[in-house]
C-alpha cells in the first residue's frame, strides 16, 4: 500500500515536473532570418510552433531570403544590419559565408549547446567540421546537398548501357558519348551530358582528380597546378572533341534534363523536387574517379548573433530548427538531405530515386566547396575564366594563369582589409 | 544707380519670388535627396575603402588607379564604347530608314498598324525581351537555329562565342529600341515644309537628292537629339545584357553599368565600383561634349 501510494506520489510529482519543464513563462521577442523557399518557410514555422509549446510568451519573427541574388547580397545585407544595431538574433545561411561571418566575429561559439544536447551525435561529425572556425563551432547544420550525377534510366535503357556505378572518368567519356544523339546533318538532338555552368557543379571534377581551384586552407590559388589544368582540358574534350555538352552557357540545363535531352547532369537533392513533377524515370550515380571519388558538399547552418539580448532563447530556437521533427518535414520536402542521419533514413526520403540511400553513404568522401572569406570574388573570376576556356575564347594555359593571378590578386585584397 | 535699383524689389516682387520658390521646393527636394545626395556621396565613396560593417575608410586615389591598371577594366571599357557605337548606328538609322518608309501616303489603317507593330517593342520591359531573345538565341534549341539547321546552314554560336555575343546584344537592342526614334523621326518629317519638297520636285530632284539636302538638314536638330539620347542610354546597357550574357563569355559582354553592380553587390566592392561609376559619368560627359562641339558642324538650326 505504502509502495503504491509512494509510486503515486512520485507519478504526480514526476508529471508536476514535466509540466514545469514544458511552459517556461520567460516573455521575450526573438528575430530570425533564414533563407530558403516555400518548403522551408513552412517547415521553419512548424519548428517555430513546436518551440513555442515550451516557450508560450516568445514571439519569433520571421523573415525569409530567397537569395535571388546570390549569397554576396546576402552577405552585404547581413553585415549592414550588424552595423545599423538592427541584427536579427538567430540567422540562416549556407557554408559560401560560414568564413565571412566566422572572421568578423558576429556569432557566438555554439559549442557548449551542442555538448549539451547529445541528438546532435546524429549527424554526421564531418558538416559540424565544417561549421568550425579556429576550434569553435558557430552553426548548426540543416540540409546539405552533395553532388552526384544525376541521369536518365529511361535513356540509358535506350542506348543499351547497364546503369553506372562505381565508374572512371574515361567509361564517363563512354557512357556520355553512347548516350548523344545526332540527327542525319550531324546536329546534335540529345546531349550526353551537360558540362557544368555552376561553381557548385563543376567542383567535383577537381576534387576525384585530388586537386582544386583553391589551395587547402582556401588561402591563395591552386590553378597553376597541372591537375587543375587537366580537369578543365577534360571537360572542354567533352564539349569540343566527343560533343557529348553542350558549351556552359548562362543557363543551367535542368530543364532539358527533365525532358529528357540530356541523359546526365550533376545536380544536387533539390532537383528531385522537380523530376518527380516530371515523372522522370531518374537516379542518381556516384561522380566517376581519377584518383579518387570525393565530391562537394554545400550546406546550409543556424547560427547565434554575438548581439542577441536572449542568447540562450535563441539557442533553445536554433535547437527546434534542427531537430529531428523539423529535419524529417524538411528531408521530404525537399531541398536538400537532411543533416541528421535519422531523418535521411525515413521511408519519405528513401522513396525516390531508386539510390536515394547514396546521399547519406556518399557524405565521408565530400569536401566542401571552397569558400574563403572572398568567396564571392573566387567563385565569379574562376567562373568567368572557366566559361571563357570552355568556349574556347582563351587557352586553357592562358586562362588558368589569368584565373591565378586575378584569384591572388583578390586574396592580396582581402589581407591587405583584414590588416586595416 | 541702377543696380541699387534693381537690388530692391518691390513687396510684391518677393511674394512672387516667395511662391515660385514654394512652387519649386518640392521638386527640388525630391531631386536633392534622390539625384544629388547619391552623385555627392558616390563621389566621395569613390575615394573610399567601404565595409559594411566598419563603414568608410579614406584610401585616396587607389580605386581608380585599380581600375586603370586593371586588363579588365580596359576591355569593360572598350566593350561599352563598341556597343554604344553600334548600338547606336543601328538605332538611328533604323529608325529613320523606318520613318521614311512609313512617311508616306498610305490607308490610315496600315500606318498606324505599322507605327504600332514597330513601336510596341520599345514600350515592352527589357528584362522580357530579353528573356524572349535568348529563347532565339540557344544554340541547341534556339529558333534561329532551328530554322538555319533546317535550311542547311551550321548554326551559330549567338551568345556563347564572344565573336558573336556582342553583335546579338545590339541585334537585340535595335529590334526593341529603334521604333521609338521612328516615332521621333515621323513628327519631325512631317515638320518639313511641303513648300519646300514640292520647289525641289518640280526643279526634277531625285527622292535621295531630296533627302540629302533638304530633308536631313532640316531634321538635323533632330537627328542630333536622337543620337545624344541613344548614346546615353546605350552608355547605360544593363538588363539585356545581365539576361542574355550575364557579361560573359569570359568578359567580352560585359558593359560598365554591369560591372559597377557586380563589383557593388556581389563582392561589396562598394569603394571600387563607386570609381567606376564616376568613370563612367565622365565618359559620359565627354561622349556628349564631343557631340555637342561636333553638332556644331552639321547640325542647321
Amino acid at each position: 500500500m505504502k509502495s503504491r501510494f509512494m509510486g503515486l506520489l512520485l507519478a504526480a510529482g514526476l508529471a508536476l515536473g514535466l509540466g514545469a519543464a514544458k511552459a517556461d513563462d520567460t516573455q521575450a521577442n526573438l528575430r530570425l532570418m533564414a533563407f530558403g523557399g516555400d518548403a522551408q518557410l513552412t517547415a521553419i514555422k512548424h519548428a517555430i510552433a513546436r518551440f513555442n509549446t515550451k516557450y508560450p510568451n516568445v514571439k519569433v519573427d520571421i523573415s525569409i531570403d530567397p537569395i535571388s541574388n546570390g549569397w554576396g547580397d546576402y552577405v552585404t545585407h547581413v553585415l549592414s544590419q550588424f552595423n545599423a544595431n538592427n541584427a536579427y538574433d538567430v540567422y540562416g545561411t549556407a557554408i559560401e559565408t560560414f568564413k565571412t561571418f566566422e572572421t568578423r566575429g558576429i556569432f557566438i561559439p555554439l559549442d557548449d549547446f551542442i555538448a549539451k544536447n547529445p541528438s546532435y551525435s546524429d549527424f554526421d561529425p564531418s558538416l559540424f567540421k565544417y561549421s568550425s572556425y579556429q576550434g569553435k563551432t558557430y552553426f548548426i547544420p540543416i540540409g546539405w546537398n552533395n553532388i552526384m550525377i544525376n541521369y536518365n534510366r529511361k535513356l540509358f535503357k535506350e542506348a543499351g548501357l547497364d546503369y553506372p556505378k562505381d565508374w572512371t572518368w574515361e567509361q564517363f567519356r563512354d557512357v556520355a558519348k553512347k548516350l548523344t544523339k545526332r540527327d542525319a546533318a550531324g546536329n546534335v538532338t540529345q546531349y550526353g551530358y551537360e558540362v557544368p555552368n555552376q561553381n557548385f557543379f563543376v567542383q567535383p571534377w577537381f576534387y576525384t582528380n585530388g586537386t582544386s581551384v583553391l589551395n587547402a586552407d582556401w588561402s591563395a590559388s591552386n590553378m597553376l597546378d597541372p591537375k587543375v589544368a587537366q580537369t578543365l582540358q577534360f571537360l572542354h574534350d567533352l564539349i569540343h572533341i566527343d560533343k557529348v555538352s553542350p558549351i556552359p552557357g548562362k543557363d543551367a540545363m535542368d530543364n532539358q534534363f527533365l525532358a529528357g535531352q540530356v541523359a546526365m547532369i550533376s545536380r544536387g537533392h533539390w532537383i528531385l523536387e522537380n523530376a518527380k513533377k516530371a515523372s522522370l524515370d531518374m537516379d542518381i550515380a556516384d561522380v566517376p574517379s581519377k584518383v579518387n571519388d570525393n565530391t562537394v558538399i554545400g550546406f546550409g547552418g543556424y547560427a547565434v548573433s554575438k548581439t542577441s539580448k536572449y542568447p540562450d532563447l535563441a539557442k533553445e530556437l536554433v535547437g527546434a530548427l534542427t531537430s529531428e521533427e523539423t529535419q524529417k518535414e524538411e528531408g521530404e520536402l525537399g531541398g536538400g538531405v537532411p543533416g541528421r542521419k535519422s531523418a535521411a533514413e525515413t521511408p519519405g526520403f528513401l522513396a525516390f530515386p531508386p539510390s536515394a540511400a547514396m546521399y547519406y553513404q556518399t557524405l565521408p568522401n565530400t569536401l566542401p566547396v571552397a569558400s574563403p572569406a572572398n568567396f564571392q570574388d573566387v567563385e565569379k573570376i574562376f567562373m568567368r575564366n572557366y566559361v571563357a576556356m570552355m568556349s574556347d575564347e582563351i587557352s586553357i594555359p592562358d586562362g588558368v594563369k589569368r584565373a591565378d593571378q586575378e584569384l591572388n590578386d583578390s586574396f592580396k585584397r582581402l589581407a591587405a582589409q583584414q590588416a586595416k | 544707380m541702377s543696380a541699387a535699383i534693381a537690388a530692391r524689389r518691390s513687396d510684391l516682387e518677393r511674394a512672387q519670388a516667395r511662391a515660385a520658390y514654394l512652387f519649386v521646393a518640392p521638386s527640388l527636394a525630391l531631386y536633392a535627396v534622390f539625384v544629388l545626395a547619391p552623385v555627392v556621396v558616390t563621389f566621395i565613396l569613390s575615394f573610399s575603402y567601404y565595409d559594411p560593417m566598419a563603414g568608410s575608410r579614406w584610401v585616396g586615389l587607389d580605386n581608380f588607379t585599380r581600375f586603370f591598371t586593371d586588363d579588365r577594366s580596359q576591355q569593360i571599357f572598350w566593350n561599352t564604347l563598341r556597343f554604344t557605337f553600334f548600338a547606336v548606328a543601328g538605332n538611328v538609322t533604323v529608325g529613320l530608314l523606318l520613318a521614311l518608309a512609313l512617311n508616306r501616303a498610305m490607308p490610315a489603317y496600315l500606318l498606324y498598324l505599322f507605327r504600332l507593330a514597330y513601336f510596341l517593342p520599345v514600350i515592352i520591359a527589357a528584362a522580357f525581351v530579353s528573356i524572349v531573345w535568348g529563347y532565339f538565341y540557344g544554340d541547341d534549341l534556339g529558333v534561329i537555329n532551328y530554322y538555319l539547321i533546317r535550311l542547311g546552314f551550321t548554326p551559330v554560336h549567338w551568345l556563347t562565342s564572344s565573336h558573336n555575343a556582342m553583335m546579338s546584344i545590339i541585334i537585340m537592342d535595335v529590334w526593341k529600341n529603334a521604333g521609338f526614334f521612328m516615332v521621333i523621326f515621323i513628327a519631325a518629317l512631317q515638320g518639313v515644309p511641303k513648300t519646300l519638297m514640292e520647289a525641289a520636285i518640280m526643279d526634277g530632284a531625285s527622292y535621295w537628292r531630296r533627302f540629302f539636302r533638304i530633308v536631313l538638314p532640316w531634321i538635323s536638330p533632330v537627328v542630333f537629339f536622337a543620337i545624344v539620347y541613344a548614346s546615353i542610354g546605350a552608355l547605360q546597357v544593363f538588363e539585356s545584357i545581365v539576361i542574355l550574357t550575364r557579361g560573359g563569355p569570359g568578359d567580352s559582354t560585359r558593359s560598365m553599368s554591369l560591372y559597377i553592380v557586380e563589383e557593388a553587390f556581389d563582392s561589396f566592392e562598394i569603394g571600387y565600383a563607386a570609381s567606376v561609376a564616376v568613370v563612367m559619368t565622365l565618359v559620359i560627359l565627354v561622349i556628349t561634349s564631343l557631340q555637342l562641339i561636333a553638332s556644331r558642324l552639321w547640325v542647321r538650326y
